[in-house]
């Protein structure tokens, strides 16, 4: 384990961190951490969506199921697509209402953290 | 058919924590170890640790783990004599047993009967009926009309659950509290199972909504005696996956002890049981309903180990060689073993999978501490396989010490590289209900189906924050070149 010697609140603290790809690791009371080094909160919180309508993947893993095509008008909360990772699977849902303009995921593939699968844009008023 | 015997080479069909403990027991027997791998899977501990690794296919389970022909032929090109098949893949695999025992080879677990006649829900059932076992009360007969279905309900006692024969997912699936809803509960059943399964036949079953989950480990010997192992209590599961396990159960006195230790071991010895196996019970209002019986080595089967202090896996080895067993005729079980599983997961994601590079681990050793693990840092943990990465075992004189001793070693357990579910297990071993022993299987549903908040950090910690990412510098401190400890890393 490496260890990491700082001052804290006027007291010498060794603490076992590492950093790798951008992002800290560190294990501080009993628990361990990971910060974006950029950006001081937990990594956690935000699930999925990062802006409205942008459906990404929320981890690496395969797309089993494809519910969506282009041009469909869909409900908040209607599952679009089905992952699996580690046997486990997930259904990502809608975030809003709205026309899909977008379908990257395709059957069977292999997907990475991050990779944007569905985007939703606002329903058209005809 | 291989008859038991003395064998010198022994394969492992399997991968992670359960093969580096089976290649332990088996080379402080003597044996030699063969590791039957994926090929992702030649960084990890496993790897590194047997004799002998073959490559048996590519890494979908489908190509690797579960091919029993890549299996065999792996084995016999190692000039293996004998097959442990751990838990999970092929462990429960009749035809994978039978297929090992028809290549000249031994196959460390039950007999293909065995698992044919339990892994078949509907023959286990009729079995443990014959052996004057207790199954949970139900219905599933032909008579369809919905008189003789609200007779039957009645019969069962209720709350009864109405479920079609055909089907899944929750659809034509009814809760039923009293005999005033029943009748319209049972047809809109019915109609829910004809519209959604094509059929409109219900099987009707006792509702149990606050049972605990127990479990007996039995053990039967060469001589044909089963040996029953005391229970383990397992009730903390979400979506039926289980996170901590314990022996012994704080649920039961002597009494029902005694008595679910009896039924296990009476319809193990009635189906001549041979080698470890599990069988698992629901208990609710002090009765015990049959759920189904596990025909390999379990998962927690440490905790069991720890309060009689036995080693099941050696026993499995000693028994396919067709040796006796040493043990005491009657077992004392000592002090309280509790076991966590580790799962590679975003605690603050709602358990989402976390999958990475394992960039640096550390298991505080300590008296009672014991811990099973697969990986070393510069591993992979991917998609590909369980999230368990590892299981935490603690054993101490009372059940309360165990848990206190648990909380200590995983807040001094550190794991970077992947999330793992840590801060949830802390919040459950913090918990009233868990500290009082009478969580039921609803127990993580009804307290942590949301999932953790993150919590903010402090100013203070944020400086930390800000003087460690400065200390640390722009650059990463590990990697496979340039780590300052890589001789932790790579392949030996």
């Amino acid at each position: 384990m490496k260890w990491v010697e700082v001052e804290f609140q006027g007291k010498t603290v060794r603490v076992p961190a590492v950093k790798h790809q951008g992002k800290l690791w560190f294990h501080w009371q009993g628990e361990t951490h990971v910060v974006e080094t950029s950006v001081t909160r937990r990594s956690g919180g935000e699930k999925g969506a990062t802006h409205p309508g942008v459906l990404v993947a929320p981890m690496p893993g395969k797309i089993t199921q494809v519910r969506v095509s282009k041009d469909d008008l869909v409900k908040k909360g209607q599952a679009l697509v089905v992952m699996e990772a580690m046997k486990m699977e997930y259904t990502l849902e809608a975030d809003r209402d709205g026309k899909v303009t977008e379908v990257n995921a395709k059957l069977g593939a292999q997907v990475a953290l991050s990779e944007v699968l569905v985007r939703i844009g606002e329903a058209s008023a005809e | 058919m291989a008859r038991p015997r003395r064998f010198e080479k022994l394969a492992i069909a399997n991968r992670g924590e359960v093969a580096v403990r089976i290649i332990r027991a088996a080379q402080e027997l003597g044996i030699q170890t063969v590791l039957l791998h994926s090929s992702v899977d030649e960084k990890s501990a496993a790897y590194r640790l047997a004799d002998e690794t073959v490559c048996i296919g590519e890494a979908p389970s489908a190509l690797s783990y579960l091919n029993i022909e890549a299996n065999i032929q792996g084995a016999l090109s190692a000039g293996c004599e004998a097959v442990h098949p751990g838990f999970g893949f092929l462990s429960e695999n009749a035809d994978f047993a039978e297929k090992v025992a028809e290549a000249g080879m031994i196959f460390v677990g039950p007999t293909p009967e065995n698992i044919r006649l339990f892994g078949d829900k509907i023959s286990a059932k009729a079995h443990v009926e014959k052996s004057g076992g207790p199954t949970i009360p139900g219905y599933r007969g032909s008579d369809q009309s919905i008189e003789r279905l609200l007779q039957e309900c009645e019969q069962i006692g209720y709350p009864v659950i109405c479920k079609a024969a055909a089907g899944g997912g929750g659809r034509g699936l009814k809760v039923i509290r009293n005999k005033f809803d029943a009748p319209e509960l049972v047809k809109s059943a019915q109609r829910e199972a004809q519209s959604a399964f094509g059929s409109s036949v219900v099987f009707l079953e006792k509702y149990l909504e606050s049972a605990k989950h127990i479990e007996v480990q039995v053990f039967g010997d060469v001589s044909g005696r089963v040996t029953p192992l005391f229970e383990r209590e397992c009730s903390v599961q979400r979506r039926h996956q289980k996170i901590i396990e314990e022996a012994l159960s704080p649920s039961l006195d002597d009494e029902l002890r005694a008595q679910v230790n009896h039924v296990a071991r009476d319809l193990c010895e009635r189906a001549g049981y041979q080698g470890a196996g599990t069988v698992e019970f629901l208990l609710q209002d002090n009765k015990f309903y049959f759920m189904e019986v596990n025909t390999r080595l379990q998962v927690e089967h440490p905790v069991t180990e720890l309060v009689l202090g036995i080693d099941l896996v050696k026993a499995q080895l000693i028994t396919a060689m067709g040796q006796p067993l040493h043990w005491p005729k009657q077992f004392q079980p000592r002090g309280h073993a509790i076991e966590c599983r580790l799962y590679a997961e975003e605690p603050y994601k709602g358990g989402i999978p976390s999958t990475g590079r394992l960039l640096a681990a550390e298991w505080p050793q300590g008296p009672g501490r014991r811990f099973e693990v697969g990986f070393e840092p510069g591993d992979d943990i991917t998609a590909n396989y369980d999230p368990m990465i590892a299981k935490v075992i603690v054993w101490d004189e009372t059940r309360i010490r165990a848990i206190q001793k648990m909380k200590r070693v995983l807040s001094e357990t550190v794991v970077f590289g992947v999330r793992t579910n840590i801060p949830l297990l802390q919040k459950i071993l913090s918990h009233d209900e868990f500290l009082s022993g009478t969580m039921t299987t609803r127990f993580f549903e009804a307290h942590f189906n949301k999932g953790l908040e993150a919590p903010e950090y402090s100013r203070g910690e944020q400086q930390l924050i800000n003087m460690l990412n400065s200390k640390l510098g722009a650059v990463d401190t590990v990697g496979p070149a340039s780590s300052p400890w890589s001789h932790s890393w790579g392949r030996r």
